[in-house]
């Protein structure tokens, strides 16, 4: 691969056109490495050293203080937390597995459809219809979606009553259950983009050929489209897991019980305590509150803040080793067509 | 042992919303057509006439709008493409990529519930029908065949299950010339051998020559004619199909028919009483074949064509002189020995096989029917 055509390259006119091309993508790699650099940087920094102005580039005397948390974590937990920390992450595993297991399924069945079952009128404001929903941010419909949870599925703060009586319809309740995670993300429009244009790269003929070998539409999706789609699959899943284990905002709003709350709040919580370490000095933070003082005792501030981060990001990262192959192939073929 | 007949198909397509199209396209327009057990028959015409939704609505791949279609006399206008035991082979092969050779073929026994050892017993039997070599193709990735290897594959999966119809959608267009030819014949072979009642769709003449026993000729959704080579190239329903068969097509040059004596351009030929009399006077349009015209050496009752090009077939010892008389092109069957450098030659046309048409229409007004060979 090379970014010019290889002929005239030595043309010295097309020599600094590439000479620049290639210092502008070399610092959008660089920038996108900085973040990560001072994060591990700063979590082998001493405490003191981690809030010092102006930061140094290099801890001038690495310690593994930070990285203690990884062994000691529960007991910090254990003063911040009202919930073991594993109970945390058993949350986050069923929320996320939880809207794997939906959204892929139905996301992808809905693709599938829209891109070879439904044809002639219909086709194309169903299809605008279903990516409608990537026109709002998120942020736009937080209080609807909010609101839907409380008196599934009405967005009203009251549910309305049946016309003609006094009593009100039913409703269900999926606030603060995971259903309320968990359900508001089973279609995820993105995704439905990413599947639809792979099943448009499928040829019509496969499907006919299939059908005339007497498959029911459905055996033809699991048996012939389904080993095709591997790549997209591994795509989506991925980004779905990273997006779930990573909610913060949603799960703030929908969740109140602290059983059943994911991780990332209850890291949120413990990495408050931690920048709250860091930027007030020890007395006050000790005078302060009696949570915080084991942090400043073991020398923990924002260098434990990094480790903490770092840890929320491995799950996502180990992910991604596994489905590497297929981002990258995934990637390539909708590259190509 | 089936017949096929469909009665007044209608078929629509409906633009989708936004489409730059507003009306519904026409795909079928009142298709009748009767295909006897055992038959072989080639669509030909255009791209874009229909032929591909025609083969789509025999199968059941596309619903119709009016009309039915009948299995010999079963009617099947709404049973699904599962049931009705059809056979296709596609243009781009349409192979399973996530299967091999062999489960390509297998996936009609898995979802049909049947036994492994008739599962088996068939691939053995596809296998010596498909000739040699064909095993090796089963075990292999579909990705990893070649073009002629995957159409082999192709047709095998088609014939494995016995279908009641073969369906081909121009199953040897994407393959290259010279494989084009051994698949053309192997496919022959193959249907000599089965005697299944078949639709071969193409948008190449000779392929449709070579494999119907009879060919229909589409346009626009329409039959335009339906029969044997013969029919169509020597009684051509109309202009269109007169024009569309045989290489290089019929000459058309537009003349006016006055007293027996058909003026064309600025020459004047008398035209037999016989066929004289069945023609109306005034503007008309006179086809003649490559084949029908004789050179001759006088220039008095000969036309002049003013010779451009003169392409030769070795094989067929013999060369087409092309030119233009009276602004319509005209193609001329020579000697291979034409001389290259000739720049006008006089031409008699054969009056037995002479066709006349209407000249603002495409109706044909005389054909000349095929000649008794034997």
């Amino acid at each position: 691969m090379s970014l010019f055509p290889s002929v005239g390259r030595k043309q010295p006119r097309l020599r600094l056109a590439w000479t620049a091309v290639v210092f502008i993508l070399w610092l959008g790699v660089f920038m996108h490495l900085v973040p990560f650099y001072i994060m591990i940087s700063t979590s082998i920094k001493p405490a003191v050293e981690a809030m010092s102005m102006p930061p140094t580039l290099w801890p001038k005397e690495p310690t593994l203080v930070g990285w203690s948390l990884i062994w000691n974590i529960s007991d910090i937990a254990k003063s911040l937390l009202a919930q073991p920390l594993s109970r945390y992450f058993l949350n986050s595993l069923v929320m996320t597995f939880g809207v794997i297991l939906l959204s892929i399924p139905v996301t992808s069945l809905a693709a599938y459809a829209s891109s070879k079952l439904i044809k002639g009128k219909v086709a194309r404001p169903l299809f605008i219809f279903f990516i409608g929903t990537l026109m709002l941010p998120g942020i736009v419909t937080l209080i609807p979606s909010f609101l839907l949870t409380r008196n599934f599925p009405f967005p009203l703060p009251v549910p309305p009553n049946i016309p003609g009586t006094d009593i009100a319809f039913p409703t269900w309740r999926i606030w603060n259950t995971y259903w309320a995670v968990i359900l508001p993300a089973g279609f995820s429009a993105g995704n439905f983009l990413l599947f639809k244009g792979f099943f448009d790269g499928i040829p019509d003929s496969i499907i006919n050929a299939a059908r005339v070998d007497g498959g029911s539409e459905f055996n033809i999706f699991r048996r012939i489209i389904l080993p095709m789609s591997i790549p997209v699959y591994a795509v989506t899943t991925y980004f779905t897991f990273g997006g779930v284990w990573d909610s913060y905002l949603w799960p703030l709003v929908v969740i109140q019980d602290s059983k059943i709350a994911p991780l990332t709040l209850a890291i949120r919580r413990i990495a408050d305590a931690f920048s709250y370490a860091g930027t007030t000095n020890t007395m006050t933070a000790i005078g302060a509150s009696s949570s915080i003082s084991p942090l400043i005792e073991q020398g923990l501030s924002w260098n434990g803040l990094m480790v903490l981060g770092l840890l929320q990001a491995i799950p996502v990262f180990i992910f991604f080793i596994l489905a590497r192959e297929y981002l990258l192939k995934g990637v390539r073929i909708q590259g190509l067509k | 042992m089936t017949s096929v007949t469909l009665e007044n198909i209608v078929k629509h397509y409906v633009p989708p919303i936004g489409a730059a199209e507003t009306h519904p396209v026409s795909g079928l327009d009142r298709v009748n057509i009767r295909i006897e057990d055992g038959e072989t028959i080639s669509v030909v015409g255009p791209s874009g006439c229909g032929k591909s939704t025609f083969l789509k609505v025999v199968a059941g791949l596309e619903s119709t709008d009016e009309g039915k279609i009948f299995y010999n006399k079963v009617d099947v206008t709404n049973i699904t493409p599962q049931a009705r035991g059809v056979g296709m082979v596609f243009q781009d092969y349409a192979l399973y990529p996530s299967k091999e050779g062999e489960d390509n073929l297998g996936y009609y026994f898995e979802v049909r519930k049947k036994t492994e050892e008739e599962k088996q017993q068939r691939l053995r039997e596809t296998a010596e029908l498909m000739g040699i070599g064909f095993d090796l193709l089963m075990g292999r990735q579909v990705d990893t065949l070649s073009g002629g290897e995957k159409q082999r594959v192709g047709i095998a999966r088609c014939i494995v299950r016995e279908p009641n119809v073969f369906l081909m959608d121009e199953p040897i267009s994407n393959l290259d010339a010279k494989l084009r030819e051994r698949t053309r014949t192997e496919i022959k072979r193959l249907l000599k051998k089965f005697s299944i009642t078949t639709i071969y769709v193409t948008h190449d003449q000779q392929e449709a020559i070579f494999m119907g026993d009879r060919i229909a000729v589409m346009r626009s959704g329409r039959i335009e004619q339906f029969g044997t080579f013969d029919d169509l190239y020597y009684s051509p329903a109309n202009l269109f199909v007169a024009t569309l068969i045989g290489t290089p097509p019929m000459s058309v040059i537009p003349v006016t028919l006055q007293n027996g004596i058909l003026q064309i351009a600025d020459a004047s030929l008398t035209v037999p009483a016989e066929v004289a009399e069945k023609l109306p006077e005034g503007a008309l349009r006179f086809g003649v074949r490559p084949e029908a015209w004789s050179v001759v050496n006088e220039p008095s009752s000969a036309l002049t064509m003013s010779v451009a090009r003169v392409e030769r077939l070795y094989t067929e010892r013999a060369a087409f002189a092309s030119g233009q008389i009276g602004g319509a092109s005209v193609n001329v069957l020579v000697p291979l020995d034409f001389p290259a450098e000739a720049k006008e030659i006089f031409l008699q046309p054969d009056w037995t096989q002479a066709s006349f048409f209407a000249a603002d229409s495409e109706t044909a007004l005389h054909t000349p029917g095929a000649p008794e060979l034997f």
